[in-house]
């Protein structure tokens, strides 16, 4: 029992890891309609700015983590006019879209390798490496702050898109682009302030990641399994980005806890390919259909 | 630079092609390749570094007599980036465009096995550094003519973990993580297992991640609920930095060990206090009076400590200059057959090498523990 | 020829069916792989089975190989084609990812550990001669009205099935076929190694195939063929300065996406038949020109600058 609980434990926190990249990864899908791999490279950068303001600028953490995240906006606002927005302007077709930010993905993680250099780096301690003890469960500082702070930053992206104008504007270029534009809307604004809200998810997800994990160029790479909790949860839905997230990272832990360590990521696989082949929306996904 | 080279190979090529090796000729060219790009690059530049180190030294002396002739040793390096097909690639390169009698490296087993039809259909001798794996060598029981190492093998450092745990540390059930998808975890893993086990020990849990995984908490969190006396951690420092901070995260607070995958100045800076106490199995001492010398000539010279794969590319120099001394002529053939009745005295210990497996027969590992984030000689263990 | 020379020459040829494979299921039908050095590590890994266990000669490993990596496609195909590309795209990644752990977790054949000792039966001319049965056979099925119904599905899906094409049949159409040059690549790239090794499958192989797809043009075989050998000798040549090569990839590829998505040959064929057709126009212009002393010239050939040029 007292494995069990401390498993359950271990997953919630393995999957707010992956939901806090699955948000930002599915809030510019449900615009763009399209995936953006480079999040994962975003995510990086997050880190290695969070890491430098730290050791070099010196700066307090705080300010670290706010710097980290402005950048990452700025950075992904970034790709987008410069990968994106010639695509989007003439209407290619997706594929094109998905090699962008491939092409992307590669230049980010490899200008880190050719000028920082591929060894990982360590950051300073902040929070502490002891863990806080209920009884038999032990449960990590640092991930019950980053419990903590994922969970107010997504209240506020919901709160965001719920109450403000840009809010229900970007609600309403969800569901149709096109139409929103029609009506008024500045849907190239709207697409800017999507990709910087986006940008400022990873930078979160870099710092905690980097604190978490250490920082290294292919430490995007997790990434990929938040876009396969993503497609779990429902392309598109940022409720349904954070339930597959977390129901990945249960899965996961459940399975590698209690079944096989060694098959772990093959038996998410083959739920992953079950869950398309009985409900290939997700769990809360939107239509599949193209918006044409 | 490039035609230089192509100038001297093909002077090369023809001193031998047209009177094995006479008066003209004064130069040897020997092959290097390993990482010097990638993850891996640590290691490589150090193995790199060392090489061109000991050439220029030994050329400053006089250079190496070969069948009553004074030559000069000029090393030539590619980096393979830790890839096996980069590694077919460099090593045919080596071999047919820029014809070394001998080439040094890598440090990967997964490198150094596909590169053998190469080597026979060339007859150049290659001398792995820290490749491991039992099948560099040897290939459905029979020995590969061209291939040798200067480190000890997989089951042999399975088997003095097991050993040192076991009887030392009087440790009777042991816990293993490993990296399934590496070919160096996965050897020890299994040897590990199989000694342990043979001396009444028991494997309490087997558990694995893939490279590239970052948290290890669902699979410590199992191998706490068993209560070992160790866990066995078989991989790189970087994994282990993690799994340690994770483990200690959790509460568990047992002895870990590994291999010689951990030694780095990185193990300790990330994982700090959740090593602390903890072995690991080792080529050598790092504090041995034999390895002081080389230590300070490489420090002096590139101002920045040797790794581990400095100290064996050292001892396949050695090894090298040996049997191009017995070989009468500087060919691959000769030294190969040469290679084979080698028994030197290098920095890591003696290296007499088996004709049956083209290992170093019998040499001793060495067992490090952490204290105060140093690396601690424990004492010399060999395996039965 | 010395061995070095060879053995690039015969990467390339590998390479380049691989690629042909995948420039029929990117640049033609329009899907895009995470995952198709999952395909070249089943066909290597059925290939050896064949040829080391059981006995069997080459060819019978080779077709063993595009069967089985066929099979397993058309699996994927099934549960993932009838839904948006990005639902491909990551079923993919989570395939090769899945390939590679079973490999790895399998000792039968090596596991993590790699498989030593596979007959070295890949020679120049065995490839040489796959590589030209896969031209041509790509060449006449792209050509054929399945060729342009996968354009088609490419450009404007909603719009071609509107007009009548069965889109699910014809992106799995290309899986299939691209899967089962993927397995013969993997067949052929294990018989030249002698060892293989899951490590040799990862995503950055099946990205680099991609890159040179991209480099090559989407929708142009030649371009493939072309992208193939150039691309695999160039990081031999530029050995010095390789740690620049994936950063100026990267760019390239948004670059060729923004400026010129057709890649390097921007959709024009090599055939005997433009070459002809190219001179022609050639002379043509030239009649012109020395008639009324044209004042510019026709760039619709060599074409807008270099993709690279756009950011």
């Amino acid at each position: 029992m007292a494995q069990f609980l401390q498993q359950m434990v271990n997953g919630l926190s393995i999957g707010s890891v992956y939901a806090l990249m699955a948000v930002g990864y599915s809030l510019v899908y449900s615009i763009m309609n399209f995936s953006n791999f480079a999040h994962g490279g975003v995510i990086m950068f997050g880190a290695y700015f969070g890491f430098f303001a730290m050791t070099l600028l010196k700066l307090p953490f705080v300010a670290s983590f706010a710097l980290a995240f402005v950048g990452t906006a700025v950075l992904a606002v970034v790709i987008e006019r410069v990968a994106y927005k010639p695509l989007r302007e003439r209407s290619a077709p997706f594929l094109y879209f998905i090699i962008s930010a491939m092409g992307a993905s590669i230049f980010l993680e490899n200008i880190i390798i050719a000028t920082i250099g591929p060894t990982f780096r360590t950051y300073p301690d902040v929070f502490g490496r002891t863990s806080i003890s209920l009884g038999s469960v032990s449960i990590g500082r640092l991930d019950l702050i980053m419990f903590v702070i994922s969970a107010v930053c997504l209240t506020g992206l919901v709160l965001f898109i719920d109450k403000t104008k840009m809010g229900r504007a970007i609600q309403a270029s969800a569901y149709n682009m096109k139409a929103a534009a029609l009506m008024g809307v500045n849907t190239d604004r709207v697409v800017m302030i999507v990709f910087a809200l986006g940008g400022m998810l990873a930078g979160i997800a870099g710092v905690f990641f980097g604190m978490k994990y250490t920082v290294y160029p292919q430490i995007g790479n997790i990434t990929t399994k938040s876009f396969v909790a993503a497609v779990f949860g429902g392309l598109g839905s940022l409720p349904g980005a954070v339930l597959g997230s977390v129901l990945l990272g249960v899965i996961e832990t459940l399975v590698a806890g209690y079944l096989s360590s060694q098959f772990r990521d093959l038996i998410a696989f083959v739920i992953l390919i079950g869950v398309l082949v009985f409900r290939p929306t997700g769990i809360m996904g939107k239509t599949t259909e193209d918006k044409a | 630079m490039r035609i230089r080279n192509i100038v001297a190979a093909a002077v090369v090529a023809l001193a031998l092609a047209s009177c094995g090796g006479e008066k003209q000729a004064d130069v040897i060219k020997v092959g290097w390749f390993g990482a010097l790009t990638g993850d891996q690059a640590v290691w490589g530049n150090n193995e790199f570094n060392t090489v061109k180190m000991l050439f220029e030294e030994i050329n400053a002396a006089g250079g190496v007599t070969v069948g009553g002739k004074a030559y000069t040793l000029e090393a030539v390096g590619y980096d393979n980036k830790g890839d096996a097909q980069e590694a077919v690639n460099v090593v045919r390169r080596l071999t047919s465009q820029d014809k070394v009698v001998a080439v040094l490296g890598p440090n990967a087993s997964g490198n150094a096995i596909p590169i053998a039809p190469i080597l026979e259909g060339a007859k150049v001798p290659d001398i792995a550094t820290v490749a491991t794996n039992p099948k560099v060598t040897v290939l459905d029981g029979k020995v590969k003519p061209y291939n040798f190492r200067v480190c000890f093998i997989d089951p042999y450092q399975g088997a003095v973990a097991a050993g040192y745990a076991f009887d030392v540390l009087g440790a009777r059930r042991a816990a293993v993580l490993y990296d399934v998808s590496d070919d160096y975890s996965q050897g020890l893993r299994e040897f590990f297992i199989e000694n342990f086990e043979k001396k009444g020990g028991a494997v309490v849990a087997d558990e694995s991640f893939k490279s590239g995984d970052v948290d290890f908490r669902p699979q410590l969190s199992k191998i706490k609920a068993q209560n070992p006396d160790i866990i066995f951690m078989p991989y790189f420092f970087k994994e282990v930095a993690l799994s340690a901070n994770q483990a200690r995260e959790l509460g568990i607070t047992q002895v870990l060990m590994g291999g010689d995958g951990w030694p780095s100045d990185q193990l300790i800076s990330m994982g700090g206090a959740a090593v602390e106490g903890c072995y690991f199995v080792n080529h050598l001492d790092y504090e041995d009076p034999d390895v002081a010398d080389y230590k300070a000539r490489y420090l002096k010279k590139y101002g920045i400590e040797t790794e581990l794969n400095g100290y064996l590319v050292h001892d396949a120099v050695v090894l090298l200059v040996d049997a191009l001394k017995r070989a009468g002529e500087p060919s691959g053939e000769a030294i190969a057959k040469a290679l084979e009745s080698a028994d030197v005295k290098g920095i890591t210990g003696r290296i007499k090498i088996s004709p049956q497996t083209h290992n170093p027969e019998g040499k001793d590992a060495a067992i490090i523990k952490i204290v105060g984030g140093k690396y601690i000689f424990q004492q010399k263990y060999a395996a039965e | 020829m010395s061995s070095y020379i060879e053995g690039i020459l015969m990467l390339s040829g590998i390479n380049l069916i691989a690629v042909l494979g995948l420039s029929l299921l990117t640049g033609f039908a329009g899907l895009f792989s995470f995952g198709h050095a999952g395909f070249m590590a089943i066909g290597a890994y059925s290939a050896a089975v064949c040829t080391k266990l059981l006995g069997l000669p080459f060819v019978a490993a080779i077709a063993a190989a595009a069967l089985v990596a066929a099979g397993v496609s058309w699996l994927i195909g099934r549960a993932t084609l009838k839904l948006k590309g990005d639902y491909f795209c990551i079923a993919t990644l989570g395939f090769g990812e899945a390939i590679r752990l079973i490999l790895d977790n399998f000792q039968g054949l090596g596991g993590a550990r790699g498989w030593p000792g596979i007959p070295p039966r890949t020679t120049l001319l065995n490839i040489l001669i796959l590589d030209v049965i896969g031209v041509v056979l790509l060449a006449n099925l792209v050509r054929s009205r399945h060729g342009r119904n996968m354009i088609a599905v490419r450009e404007e899906e909603l719009a071609a099935k509107v007009a009548g094409i069965d889109t699910f049949r014809y992106k799995m159409l290309a899986l299939v076929i691209s899967a089962a040059y993927a397995g013969v690549a993997g067949a052929l790239l294990g018989h030249y190694m002698t060892f293989i090794q899951p490590k040799m499958f990862s995503m950055v192989k099946s990205t680099e195939l991609t890159i040179i797809v991209i480099f090559g043009g989407l929708g142009s075989i030649s371009g493939s063929v072309l992208g193939a050998v150039v691309l695999t000798f160039l990081p031999e040549l530029l050995r010095a300065v390789d740690k620049w090569r994936l950063v100026v990839y990267g760019l390239a590829v948004i670059g060729i996406m923004i400026g010129r998505p057709r890649g390097l040959m921007g959709g024009f064929e090599l055939t005997p038949k433009s070459i002809r057709a190219h001179f022609a126009r050639r002379r043509e212009e030239r009649a012109i020109k020395a008639g009324r002393a044209a004042e510019d010239g026709d760039e619709a050939l060599s074409g807008e600058a270099d993709g690279k040029g756009g950011l």
